[in-house]
């Protein structure tokens, strides 16, 4: 057993991967913030607490994937789609429906909740670290 | 570069957003310098404003949707405006000038939009940056 195979690191890996994903596609919006005809486009909310909840259940028995080829687990956060706005502020003429503004605050967002990620599982790994008996 | 590293392919995004974006800048500039390039002869025409437009499209290279330069293409539809220059080489019969399509107003206004645009990658690369960083960060 590797430390990645630990729930809580599962989970927050899954976590990173859905974040990483999302700033991909908020970096996509801005970038075609004055493409005539293009719409912006969001990831769907994935619930982490019930993803969580399942990566720790120990009642629980989950397919690992050991090969690409392998179809994801389905509640994993791989499985999250990526789907067109329907509600924005405005829509240009050209029917550009990017607001900068508004793709900002995601990003922003995105940001703040990979630091938290990533203070968390560097915490996580110290926690380790004293467990083992040095000085984490 | 891999198709797994989205966090790289995140910044060349933005890259590939700032570069249409200058390169829209550079179209603008030209409008701009060439404001009062007028027609030499009467039948000839003035130099006609450029429109730059982009389009998003998938590259094979880094297999995610780039912005890239689609076109760019002479404004036809902006009819040139005239103007009296009797002793002017380009003057028609009457006296009149045929002179550049181009309005400085909306040149820079494009100019501004243009600006906004490229600054907001920026912001964008930035963010993306900081999260890269982050991660290398925990390796300490």
């Amino acid at each position: 057993m590797s430390i990645s195979n630990l729930p809580l690191m599962k989970a927050i890996s899954a976590k990173v991967d859905y974040l990483d994903k999302r700033q991909g596609v908020l970096s996509q919006n801005i970038a075609n913030a004055d493409t005539p005809g293009y719409q912006s486009k969001d990831l769907s909310d994935v619930d982490f607490a019930s993803v969580m909840k399942k990566l720790t259940g120990t009642k629980r028995v989950t397919l690992e994937t050991t090969n690409p080829m392998h179809m994801p687990n389905p509640d994993m956060t791989k499985n999250t789609k990526e789907s067109k706005d329907r509600w924005t502020y405005e829509v240009a003429p050209d029917k550009n429906g990017v607001i900068i503004e508004e793709q900002m605050v995601k990003a922003t967002k995105t940001q703040m909740d990979y630091n938290l990620l990533t203070n968390l599982s560097s915490k996580y790994g110290s926690m380790m670290r004293t467990a083992l008996g040095r000085n984490g | 570069m891999a198709e797994d590293s989205s966090m790289w392919n995140t910044m060349t995004i933005s890259a590939y957003g700032m570069k249409a974006q200058s390169e829209r800048s550079r179209v603008i500039s030209e409008n701009i310098a060439n404001a009062s390039t007028a027609a030499l002869t009467p039948n000839s025409e003035p130099y006609t404003r450029k429109i730059i437009t982009f389009k998003n499209e998938m590259d094979r290279a880094y297999k995610t949707d780039l912005v890239k330069v689609e076109d760019i293409a002479d404004d036809r539809r902006t009819e040139f405006p005239l103007k009296y220059m009797p002793d002017h080489p380009g003057a028609n019969a009457a006296g009149y000038v045929k002179m550049p399509n181009v309005n400085m107003i909306i040149e820079l206004n494009d100019m501004r939009e243009s600006q906004r645009s490229y600054e907001a990658n920026l912001g964008m690369m930035e963010n993306s940056r900081s999260m890269a960083m982050r991660t290398i960060d925990m390796l300490r």
